[in-house]
């Protein structure tokens, strides 16, 4: 921080994490190199359905970035959400009403993001290691209720979730848009965005204005637990079952997400226009490789040279 | 005079690492003896041998792991690592006939792996857990396109024995395990490399100051991580006779969590690899007895994931126990 | 000295304070400016608008303030005094609320007053200004100075950004910084965040505030605005504690000086009373050994360091200095001066950006375990955190930097390694039941005797020792420097830099003084005495 210049006044900067033009290049040559691949890439159609998937993803990454500026991790996020859609589709099978459903999924989700931010704020246990467990045991659960099966029968009111339209705009991207909205208050127009800079940048700052850093931590990790819990009920919508292992991984896609989006473990440095166009910017790269026939298992690595990539260049920058 | 009652006397009053092998031994035998008594089909040699065989090949996977928590950093890649290396050994075998020419491949893939996240981690100063993050993606992706959903089976008899064998009835990934010890604890005690690995993991400032070249060191631990990680691949082909992309997954977790069972610390500095072998021992005595029970596989994540949780709390309040003495 | 002539006094009544539950609670100091503010203040005008009587704080194994007691008035400074380690970071958190102390007690213009969280603290109208700054660097300035104080904006739990922009666009205004307000601090200069910590501090309504070596950072033109803030901001009442090294701004901005040590209180003076090297002395104070009587190099050896036109990131620039074998150079200078970060430097600690270091004609560049093999050897600054690792044993920690040396195969012989520290500890007379003692229950006497035998095993020949007998009991003292003084006459060389400038007088053969991050002089041994080392050491103008 103590870079040392003269008292000369600062031009007027553009609050604009410094990231941002990096990933907004690379979805600039994504659309121009895989419409060069395959034409069908920019059909409104095709466009439309990678705006769908990736609404999955952004309930993810969206409070992702918030866990991420507070220089933690949360690598339990695929296992929450399986636990939470096995949740929904048990409560949904045994013919119960759809917003108890819905509920029981936030709710498993809000459970475990309280676990997670009690054990890295309270006990203050290292973050990656205490989410490796609690997606364990996440994923031990999800498994347990559903029994290793997929839950079918959860009846038709979960599925208009993904299925369904809001004046026709598909119903992933306007939970999208709302979660957006949400996320874009409390990191912007209230204290949660703030502290959470602060938790990461320098909690001494908290600590010295006599604010509860842990008390906000966990709440962070507890909004993050609720929003994997909405995710999971978009992910059961879309499939139309509820299965205990379908969202493993998803975290990867998030954590990526966010980091190419320009949010680093640097002290606080980031944002959720970023994380945004993170999400765009994998949902694109996906989707472009599924047209030229890349196998989803590449796609994974090319994420990850991505990720690396990403991270590459932040490290070389602060060398 | 004074000298050899000194020494005498740190001989036979146990020093901190060692009474915490002797308690965490105590454990496994209790737990050992509760399942006996809880199931009947515990105590025999069918199921012994095999609870000796499942905590060697953990032990494989956890020991090089050992070295890189001692740095206080964490390796994530190294059941992707396994699996990469398993399925490029495998393919070379059957390819060539030649289990030698697979071995070869086994080490170079494991160990081009962790002299990546060597890299990684010293050069570019990343955190150990997302780099090894990413490399773990990395390396599944990898494979799995390599393996294009294929399964390999079929390897060498001779071959096989290396997982499925036995000699002088004891399966012989128990003697592999031995020579894993033997290599990371010689590394850990008897190498100046060692010293210095414990040094950085206990004050990594401090280290520097000495003169420890703490870069290299630290290229050199998650090398070798990759490296044993490579030569466990070739145990577990062998034991399942089989490859396919998925076989690493089952394993990172359960392998760090016989790390910090065994006491050694994420903080770094204070650990064995005995203690990970008591620790690969006790977790999976644990889970054989959720067999034996005939408790749900389901509940083995869940156990797993609570195990690692518990032993990072029992970690971290012991440091900072530590901590408030000194 | 009145709250409601000076030039804040507009500013004051319409300043809000920013909420978050931290309003003052009828504190009569902090009430708008007014007739009100005026008669209050003339009935308490001799009292002072802080004291501190008898704090103690303990620490787990050290007890950082015994028995300080320190009283700050309305519309002075009050100089704060003390090496590094001597208490005053802590006696700042203690009246910041962020310690609570153990012992004593607060008065508030004469009334007892509790000070146990920051809000207390806040109320009472104190404000600290740290050295490292406690600004979150992406976080931009508005949002810095009302942290925790939040506007809250129309909807449930929402805050006002727009607002918080103008308030402190108006704090800032006053003290004369032109600046957007949407500036990431990160992007600011170290002058431009300190002023955006003052802001902070005044939005704050403080009546006390707390400066932790202000000038460090600064430049000479950054340093004049700097006084010129303090200068209206005395005239408008506040109280400013103010901790500095630099004797030139104690006497030129003071009107009191307490010094601290080793966290008791051994000096409460004005700058009229006294003089720089009375307060040197106050500060450093040790009970120096004076009966160890060392025979001087007449005849030194080789040049062992050699340093030309060194410039370092660190802040050191232009050092040009030489170190000959046999020789005991020392390296004085004021706090801050830069003498650590010459060590730093020449032993590859820090990088070096341009000039040479060489050792025993060899040119040394890269990483401290290349000096090592260099025959470089550093016992550093900070024992606990640089020189050992508390959780090792003692004998561990006595191998460490030889290793290479001792076992040059590779192979680690734990036995004969055990011994050879068994050696060592009866050689240097290290107090310890075992060699597998955990280092971090030793005395720092002791500590700093495995910080040296760790050298001895690398056969190095020139040893950097940066403030070796801080901390440290007498007879501990004289057994390291009869350590020292073998050494040289072993051959090897010395640079030992320390703030007891009896020490330097008494040991070395010749001195360098480093000043503001460079050798401001040389002195031969015929030159050394504490007049002259302190004469160097401070600015001249």
């Amino acid at each position: 921080m103590r870079n040392v210049q003269g008292m000369d006044a600062p031009h007027r900067w553009m609050a604009v994490p410094a990231g941002v033009p990096g990933v907004a290049w690379m979805m600039v040559a994504m659309l121009v190199g895989f419409t060069a691949l395959n034409r069908q890439f920019v059909d409104v159609a095709n466009l439309v359905n990678i705006g769908s998937q990736s609404s999955i993803l952004l309930l993810i990454a969206l409070p992702m970035t918030f866990v991420i500026l507070t220089e933690g991790i949360d690598v339990s996020a695929g296992a929450v959400a399986a636990a939470s859609s096995v949740a929904l589709g048990c409560v949904m099978q045994a013919g119960a009403h759809t917003w108890l459903g819905i509920v029981a999924a936030i709710g498993t989700g809000t459970l475990f993001g309280l676990l997670n931010g009690s054990l890295i704020a309270w006990l203050r246990l290292p973050p990656f290691v205490v989410t490796l467990g609690t997606m364990g045991m996440a994923q031990g659960i999800a498994l347990l209720l559903s029994g290793g099966q997929s839950i079918t029968g959860i009846g038709t009111a979960i599925p208009v979730f993904y299925n369904g339209a809001v004046l026709g705009v598909p119903a992933p991207l306007v939970v999208a848009a709302l979660a957006y909205v949400l996320n874009h208050v409390l990191m912007y127009r209230s204290r949660v965005g703030i502290y959470a800079r602060a938790i990461g940048g320098n909690p001494e700052a908290l600590r010295f204005a006599g604010v509860s850093a842990r008390a906000w931590q966990i709440g962070i990790y507890t909004f993050a637990g609720a929003m994997f819990g909405i995710a999971a009920v978009l992910l059961t919508a879309r499939m139309s079952t509820a299965h205990p292992t379908a969202s493993l991984g998803l975290e990867f896609d998030a954590i990526a997400a966010v980091i190419v989006g320009g949010t680093s473990f640097e002290k606080g440095k980031g944002g959720l226009p970023g994380t945004l166009l993170g999400v765009l910017t994998i949902g694109m790269l996906r989707n472009g490789l599924d047209l030229v026939g890349v196998p989803s298992s590449v796609q994974v690595s090319c994420i990850g040279v991505l990720v690396l990539l990403a991270l590459f260049v932040e490290g070389w920058k602060t060398r | 005079m004074n000298h050899s009652l000194a020494s005498f006397s740190s001989l036979i009053k146990p020093g901190e690492n060692v009474s915490k092998l002797v308690s965490r031994l105590a454990a496994v035998l209790i737990v050992a003896i509760a399942l006996s008594f809880a199931s009947d089909a515990f105590l025999t040699p069918g199921n012994l041998l095999n609870v000796l065989r499942q905590a060697s090949l953990l032990f494989l996977m956890a020991s090089g792991l050992t070295l890189v928590v001692l740095t206080a950093g964490i390796d994530l890649s190294i059941g992707a690592n396994v699996a990469l290396s398993a399925c490029l050994a495998g393919t070379v075998i059957k390819a060539t006939g030649s289990p030698l020419a697979g071995a070869a491949v086994a080490l170079a893939s494991g160990t081009l792996v962790g002299l990546a996240n060597g890299g990684l981690v010293a050069i570019l100063r990343m955190p150990s857990f997302i780099a090894t993050y990413g490399m773990m993606w990395l390396i599944n992706g990898y494979t799995y396109y390599f393996m294009a959903g294929n399964t390999i089976y079929g390897f060498p008899h001779g071959f096989r024995q290396l997982g499925s064998g036995y000699l002088f009835s004891i399966p012989v990934p128990v003697y592999l395990m031995l020579v894993f010890l033997a290599l990371a604890a010689l590394f850990a005690g008897r190498t100046i490399y060692g010293q210095q690995v414990y040094a950085i993991g206990s004050n990594p400032v401090a280290a520097r100051f000495s003169g420890v070249p703490v870069k290299s060191r630290l290229v050199l631990v998650y090398t070798l991580s990759g490296l044993m990680a490579g030569l466990g691949s070739l145990v577990f082909l062998a034991r399942l006779n089989s490859a396919e992309g998925d076989i690493g997954e089952p394993l990172t977790l359960p392998a760090i969590a016989a790390v910090l069972i065994g006491g050694t610390s994420l903080f770094g500095g204070i650990g064995t690899p005995y203690g990970t072998l008591i620790g690969a021992l006790l977790l999976t005595l644990v889970l054989n007895g959720l067999n034996l029970l005939n408790i749900d596989a389901n509940w083995q994540p869940f156990v797993t994931g609570a195990i690692i949780i518990v032993a990072v709390l029992v970690d971290s309040l012991s440091r900072r126990r530590q901590e408030a003495r000194a | 000295m009145n709250a409601h002539t000076g030039p804040l006094a507009s500013l004051r009544s319409a300043l809000p304070f920013g909420s978050g539950g931290s309003s003052p609670d009828g504190a009569p100091v902090n009430a708008p400016a007014g007739a009100n503010a005026g008669s209050v203040l003339a009935q308490h005008e001799d009292q002072p608008l802080l004291e501190l009587r008898g704090i103690a704080k303990q620490f787990p194994g050290v007890r950082a303030l015994d028995g300080v007691s320190f009283a700050v008035r309305a519309g002075e400074v009050h100089m704060l005094l003390g090496e590094n380690g001597a208490g005053k970071s802590t006696l700042m958190k203690v009246m910041s609320g962020v310690y609570r102390a153990d012992e004593g007690e607060f008065l508030h213009l004469g009334e007892p007053v509790q000070i146990q969280s920051p809000k207390d603290a806040q109320a009472l109208g104190v404000a600290v200004i740290y050295q490292e700054f406690s600004l979150v660097p992406h976080l931009d300035i508005a949002q810095n100075i009302f942290i925790g104080r939040e506007f809250p904006g129309r909807l449930p739990g929402t805050i006002n950004n727009a607002r918080a922009h103008v308030e402190a666009k108006k704090v800032l205004d006053l003290l004369g910084f032109d600046c957007d307000t949407h500036t990431p601090v990160e992007r600011l200069g170290v002058a431009q965040q300190q002023m955006v910590e003052i802001a902070k501090a005044l939005s704050q309504r403080a009546r006390i505030l707390v400066m932790d070596e202000p000038t460090a950072p600064l430049s000479e033109r950054e340093t004049e605005n700097l006084f010129r803030v303090i200068r209206m901001l005395k005239q408008d009442g506040v109280a400013i504690v103010y901790i500095s090294h630099r004797m030139s701004e104690v006497f030129a901005l003071g009107e009191r000086i307490t010094v601290l040590r080793d966290g008791r209180m051994v000096g409460a003076t004005r700058p009229a009373d006294t003089t720089p090297a009375e307060l040197v002395r106050m500060m450093v104070g040790r009970d120096v050994d004076l009966t160890y009587a060392r025979r001087f190099c007449e005849t030194p050896g080789v040049p062992a360091l050699v340093m030309r036109g060194v410039d370092s990131p660190n802040g050191i620039h232009d050092v040009n200095l030489e170190v000959r074998a046999g020789e005991i150079v020392g390296l004085a200078g004021l706090v801050g001066s830069g003498r650590s970060e010459v060590a730093r430097a020449a032993f590859g600690i820090d990088p070096v950006s341009a000039g040479d270091v060489e050792v025993y004609g060899k040119r040394r560049r890269g990483e401290p375990h290349q000096s090592v093999k260099l025959g470089m050897a550093l016992i550093p600054e900070s024992r606990k955190h640089e020189g050992l690792a508390v959780t090792r044993s003692v004998g561990d920690n006595l191998m460490l930097s030889g290793l290479g040396k001792l076992f040059p195969g590779g192979w680690f012989r734990p036995r004969e390694a055990r011994q050879l520290a068994r050696d060592m500890i009866t050689e240097l007379r290290i107090a310890t039941p075992t060699v597998g003692r955990r280092t971090a229950f030793l005395s720092g006497g002791n500590q700093q005797k495995i910080v040296i035998g760790k050298w001895l095993a690398t056969g190095a020949r020139l040893f950097i020792f940066d403030e070796p007998t801080r901390g440290i009991d007498v007879g501990a003292k004289a057994e390291i420097f009869a350590l020292i003084g073998k050494l040289v006459e072993e051959g090897a060389a010395v640079l030992l830099i320390s703030s007891e400038l009896l020490e330097i007088v008494h040991v070395c053969d010749r001195a360098y003084v480093m000043r503001e991050g460079t050798v401001a002089g040389h002195l031969g041994r015929d030159q050394l005495s504490e007049e002259n080392l302190l004469a160097l050491g401070m600015h001249d103008a």
